[in-house]
C-alpha cells in the first residue's frame, strides 16, 4: 500500500468511514497485535492493547504526519506506548528469560506481500542476528520491556556502565549495518 | 562524549526510552541548542522504528475486528472533531448570549427601578392621604362614574387636594388622563396627569392647580393625548362639584 493511499484512507477514516479503517487494520493488525504479544506476553492482554491501539487510530487519524516516519511505524509506536502504559498499570512484566530467546526474537515471518520498506527491515534484522547475544538481550529489554539502564542492570546484575556499554555498542552497530544497506 | 557534546553517548538509550528521567532532561536542555546531536538523535530513531517492525506478526483473533466494529459506532459521535470554524461560531453564540444576557439584566434592573419608584411615590401619596384625612378641614367627596369609583380629599385651608380612583381603565401608549379644576366661570386648569394601573387598581394623584383651591368648584377628568392638552378635548370620565 502506497503512502499516498494510506493518507487518503486516513483522511477517510478522520471523516469516520469504517471501510478505510477496516482495509488498514487487515493490512497492520498482525504487527500490532505482534508487537503486543512481545511486550505483554499474553494473549488476552495483546488483544486488548491491539483493540486500544486502532481506537486510537480511528479517533486520532488526523494527528498523522507522513514526514515523520510510515504509517505502520507511526501505528506501532502507538502499540508499543499501549502496550506499556499496560505493563506499568498492571506492574506486569514477562519472565526475563523466556522473554529474551534471541532466535525468537529477531526471527520474522516471510510474507509474500512485503513491501521494500519492510524488506528493507529485515536486512537490519539479518545483521542484528549477528548481534553478541548479550547486546540483543539488553535492547530486548530498554525497547521491548520498557526498562531504563538502571533497572536492566538490576534486573540482569549487570554493573550499570556495562549496561550503558553494551546499549550504545549495540546500538552503534545497528546503525551502520543499516546506513550500509 | 566530549566537552561540546556531553550528552553524546547518551543519544542510543535516549532514543529507546532507556535513559533516566534526570539525565533524559538533561539532555533534552542540550538538544535545543546542539543541531549536531538532534542529527546524530535522528539516526538512532530511524533504528528504533526498525527495532519495532522486527517483531513476527501474529494474527489476532477473528473476534477482534467484529468487536472493533461494534466499538466503532460507539466511538461515531465523539468522532467529527469540531472545526475552528464551529468553534468560531460557539464563541460567537457565547457572546451573543451574553450580551442577551446582560441586556435583560439592564432591563430587569430598570424595571425594578421602575417598581421601586412607583411604591415610593404610593407610600408617599399614601402617607399625604392619612395626613389629609387627620387633618381638620378636610372634605372627602365620593366619585362614581359608571365602575370607575373613587375620593376627592379637598383641604382649602391648606391648599391641598388628593384624588383617589379605583379601577381606571390602562390606557394605551398615545393617551392619558387629565384632571382639571375648574372655577365658578367654568373655565378649566390643568391639575396633572396621570396613567391607570391594572395593578394595583387605583391610582392616587396630588393635584396641583398652580392657583389657589378656594378659587376652584369643580373637578373634572378627560382623556387626552400623551403628554396632556391646554384644554379639555376628549372623552369626559367623570366630573363633580364641590
Amino acid at each position: 500500500m502506497a503512502l499516498q493511499d494510506e493518507i487518503e484512507l486516513l483522511v477517510r477514516i478522520a471523516r469516520g468511514d469504517q471501510a478505510a479503517f477496516l482495509l488498514i487494520y487487515d493490512r497492520y493488525a498482525g504487527h500490532v497485535y505482534g508487537l503486543g504479544l512481545r511486550i505483554l506476553g499474553d494473549e488476552m492482554l495483546a488483544e486488548e492493547a491491539t483493540q486500544d491501539t486502532f481506537l486510537k487510530l480511528w479517533s486520532q487519524a488526523r494527528r498523522f504526519t507522513a514526514e515523520r516516519g510510515s504509517l505502520l511505524a507511526w501505528l506501532l509506536t502507538i502499540a508499543r506506548r499501549t502496550a506499556l502504559d499496560r505493563v506499568r498499570l498492571e506492574d506486569r512484566r514477562p519472565a526475563l528469560s523466556g522473554a529474551t530467546d534471541p532466535e525468537e526474537l529477531w526471527q520474522v515471518i516471510p510474507d509474500a506481500d512485503t513491501l521494500s520498506e519492510e524488506t528493507r527491515w529485515r536486512s537490519l534484522h539479518m545483521v542484528v542476528q549477528a548481534l553478541p547475544a548479550e547486546y540483543r538481550q539488553v535492547i530486548e529489554l530498554a525497547y521491548y520491556q520498557g526498562l531504563s539502564q538502571s533497572e536492566i542492570a538490576a534486573a540482569l546484575g549487570w554493573p550499570l556502565g556495562t549496561v550503558k556499554t553494551r546499549l550504545r555498542s549495540a546500538m552503534q552497530q545497528l546503525r551502520q549495518a543499516w546506513q550500509a544497506q | 562524549m566530549t566537552q561540546e557534546h556531553p550528552f553524546l553517548d547518551d543519544l542510543p538509550a535516549y532514543a529507546l526510552g532507556a535513559l533516566e528521567a534526570e539525565a533524559a532532561q538533561a539532555l533534552e536542555r542540550h538538544l535545543r541548542t546542539c543541531e549536531a546531536c538532534r542529527a546524530e538523535l535522528a539516526s538512532y530513531r530511524t533504528v528504533r522504528e526498525g527495532l519495532l517492525m522486527a517483531v513476527p506478526p501474529a494474527p489476532p483473533p477473528v473476534r477482534l475486528r467484529g468487536e472493533l466494529q461494534r466499538q466503532l459506532s460507539r466511538h461515531q459521535k465523539a468522532l467529527p472533531r469540531r472545526s475552528a470554524l464551529s468553534l468560531r461560531w460557539s464563541a460567537l453564540a457565547l457572546v451573543i448570549l451574553l450580551l442577551l444576557l446582560n441586556i435583560y439584566s439592564i432591563l430587569q434592573v430598570r424595571s425594578l427601578r421602575r417598581e421601586q419608584a412607583g411604591l415610593a411615590r404610593r407610600v408617599e401619596t399614601g402617607q399625604s392621604a392619612l395626613a389629609m384625612l387627620a387633618a381638620e378641614g378636610t372634605q372627602s367627596i365620593h366619585i362614581q362614574a359608571g365602575n370607575v369609583s373613587g375620593t376627592l380629599l379637598l383641604n382649602r385651608g391648606r391648599d391641598s387636594a388628593l384624588l383617589i380612583l379605583w379601577n381606571l381603565p390602562a390606557l394605551d401608549l398615545e393617551q392619558t388622563y387629565q384632571a382639571w379644576l375648574i372655577d365658578s366661570q367654568g373655565q378649566r386648569t390643568s391639575a396633572g396627569i396621570f396613567q391607570g394601573e391594572a395593578q394595583p387598581a387605583y391610582i392616587a394623584k396630588q393635584l396641583l392647580a398652580g392657583a389657589a383651591l378656594s378659587n376652584f368648584v369643580g373637578l373634572g377628568v378627560t382623556v387626552e393625548p400623551a403628554g396632556g392638552s391646554p384644554q379639555p378635548t376628549g372623552r369626559r370620565v367623570f366630573k363633580i362639584d364641590f
